[in-house]
């Protein structure tokens, strides 16, 4: 995409370069064509005129005029005098007088058969003009039959002499001259002015481009790349552009924001480093504390019990029972306040392996199965053994074990019954721990899983610390799944649920 | 037959309840006390081998995950079954994975929840 943008901003340029270009050397050129033909014209009429007044003068007088003979050698004289360059293309010289009838008498021609003849003259059958008044110095016609061009030059004649007693003879010069070289030198000439044209645009084009590349789209690309640069987190980067114009500011502009970045990322990683050592602190001080705590209650916890079996009398032994079941509230409290807090801790990491679920299921079972007997409870494990999780083995003993005995301490003594099963859907697997206890009613369903909430607030029996169901909740979410609870109501049971990711099918285990 | 068992752990509360908990459970038990991994190292060294190590993790100097290893150099679990005596906090330790497939015991435990685990170790 920024490729794309790149792209495109040069053909931008390229399309507005092309297009000024374009025009300004059209412009130019099309003034000059035009020009051209002006200033060609211009520079053949004078020369015409003048060859007229020349033959004008070489005629002389009436007499040479009415003399052809004398006339045709004059005009010889004056082709051979007149400007060398107009000379080869001189096609005919004539003289129109009123006499004649409208017919030429033609004293010069390329075309030697003609000379002296008295004929309309052939380069004008279709041509009608109107004779000039006297009073025009000269009349000027452009014309051409298919691929010649010729100008012709008309004259007055006004001579007053004697011949056969004295006369005024009015009629016309005419001089035509071929306008080929002149056209295919003017064509060339546009022709050239046209190549010089095209050749001019291309090297503005690619001038500009060049200096337009080199003052706008090469640092643009290069601020691109050192952005990209900053992004990845290389902070050390800089523009090194040293311009004294808006880019040569924003090179400063952009190295100052470089630096600025760099100067608060440093902080915030120096803030960073110090969380994370405060983190590691707590982690150290939350082990400690655990071990702190649990070792004083090794004594009460380990030796209550035996105390208990041997005591004969039943105050004391009583007392005794109230003293353990304490001790062993307060050690339940210590191991899930450690543990939750445990699992609040971000850097906390689970050690995920595939797991055969019902051996899992089973050997909680196993390790809780005093309790069961203590409260006369059927557990009842119809997990598949084909079913893996892929989950950390302790975390899910957890898991397992607190929703078990909390199923427990909702179920009725004698009786009860906990079922434990799973289903497979693709990569999910939903574990269910159902029982036949108490059961929850909407309320209880809702706040089943936050922090310190007991089902029974009010029931002493109950020595739980309101914490298991809400380590399993963190322990399920840190592995992706989720955890809910149903119930038809108080009285008619509760089903746990909670997914895992199916683990892969292993059949060497043991 | 008297089986010989012996505790590495450096908390007196812990000493005094595996001790006199166990024996006065089963006379055919006789517990050895040692408060420090070196000092148990030393022990296994010069001394007749124990039936059973109980091992506590956390301890100044030498933990008893660095215990295990050295002990694990040389003796297989078969010439000498170790028990880790451990509190949850431990056991989540990262460098801890190696042992959780071992014998471990939650702290604090009752004697009789102990016993158990030891006589089926022991008399199996």
């Amino acid at each position: 995409m920024k490729k794309r943008l790149n792209v495109s901003l040069s053909l931008k340029l390229t399309l507005i370069v092309v297009i000024v270009s374009a025009v300004s050397i059209s412009s130019v050129t099309t003034y000059y064509i035009i020009n051209q033909e002006e200033f060609f014209q211009d520079a053949h009429f004078p020369k015409a005129a003048s060859l007229i007044q020349a033959l004008n003068a070489t005629i002389g007088s009436a007499e040479n005029l009415v003399n052809y003979s004398t006339l045709e050698n004059k005009t010889w004289e004056f082709i051979s005098s007149s400007d060398e360059k107009i000379r080869p293309e001189i096609l005919n010289v004539a003289i129109n007088l009123p006499d004649s009838n409208d017919s030429l008498k033609i004293f010069y021609s390329t075309n030697e058969g003609d000379i002296g003849q008295e004929s309309t003259y052939k380069y004008y059958h279709d041509l009608s003009y109107n004779s000039p008044s006297k009073n025009d110095s000269y009349f000027i016609m452009e014309h051409d039959n298919g691929n010649n061009h010729y100008l012709t030059y008309i004259s007055p004649i006004n001579l007053t002499g004697k011949v056969n007693g004295t006369v005024e003879l009015d009629g016309t010069y005419e001089i035509t001259i071929s306008m080929n070289n002149a056209y295919a030198t003017f064509d060339n000439n546009i022709r050239m002015v046209i190549f010089i044209s095209i050749l001019s645009l291309f090297f503005m084009i690619f001038s500009f481009l060049f200096l337009l590349h080199k003052i706008t789209v090469k640092p643009i690309i290069l601020f691109r790349d050192k952005a990209k640069i900053i992004g990845k987190g290389n902070l050390d980067t800089r523009v090194e552009i040293k311009r004294r114009d808006e880019l040569g500011e924003l090179a400063n502009a952009f190295n100052q924001m470089a630096k600025d970045l760099k100067e608060s990322r440093d902080k915030i990683q120096d803030y960073n480093q110090i969380l994370e050592n405060l983190l590691q602190q707590k982690d150290e001080f939350i082990g400690q504390l655990g071990h702190d705590l649990k070792n004083p209650l090794q004594p009460l916890v380990g030796l209550l019990p035996m105390l208990i079996e041997k005591e004969k009398d039943p105050n004391t032994k009583e007392t005794l029972q109230v003293m353990n079941k304490n001790v062993e509230y307060m050690r339940d409290l210590i191991f899930d306040t450690l543990e939750l807090a445990k699992l609040r801790s971000s850097n906390i990491e689970f050690d995920k392996v595939d797991l055969n679920l019902r051996k899992e299921a089973e050997a909680v079972i196993e390790s809780q199965k005093l309790l069961f007997k203590e409260h006369n409870i059927i557990v009842e494990n119809k997990i598949d053994n084909e079913i893996f999780v892929y989950a950390d083995k302790l975390r899910l003993s957890e898991v397992l074990k607190n929703l078990v005995t909390n199923s427990v301490k909702y179920t009725p003594k004698d009786g009860g019954k906990i079922t434990i099963d799973a289903k497979q859907i693709k990569d999910e697997v939903t574990v269910s721990i159902s029982d036949n206890g108490i059961g929850m009613d909407e309320e209880q369903l809702k706040k089943v899983f936050d922090e310190f909430y007991k089902a029974d607030k009010f029931s002493s029996d109950y020595h739980s610390t309101g914490l298991g169901l809400s380590i399993c909740k963190r322990i399920i979410d840190k592995h992706g799944g989720k955890i809910w609870v149903e119930s038809e109501g108080l009285g008619k049971g509760s089903t746990f649920y909670f997914t895992l990711k199916t683990g892969k099918f292993k059949n060497n285990e043991k | 037959m008297v089986k010989k068992i012996m505790l590495v752990d450096d908390d007196p509360g812990v000493i005094y309840t595996v001790k006199h908990g166990i024996e006065g459970l089963d006379s055919d038990y006789q517990i050895t006390t040692v408060n420090s991994g070196r000092r148990c190292l030393e022990l296994l060294e010069k001394e007749e081998l124990p039936d059973l190590l109980l091992l506590d993790i956390m301890m100044p100097e030498m933990s008893g995950w660095e215990v295990y290893k050295k002990i694990r150099e040389k003796l297989s679990d078969k010439e000498l079954p170790i028990v880790f005596l451990t509190a949850r906090t431990d056991r989540i330790a990262k460098d801890a994975g190696g042992f959780l497939a071992e014998d471990y015991i939650e702290k604090p435990f009752k004697v009789p929840e102990l016993k158990e685990r030891i006589d089926k170790i022991l008399k199996k």
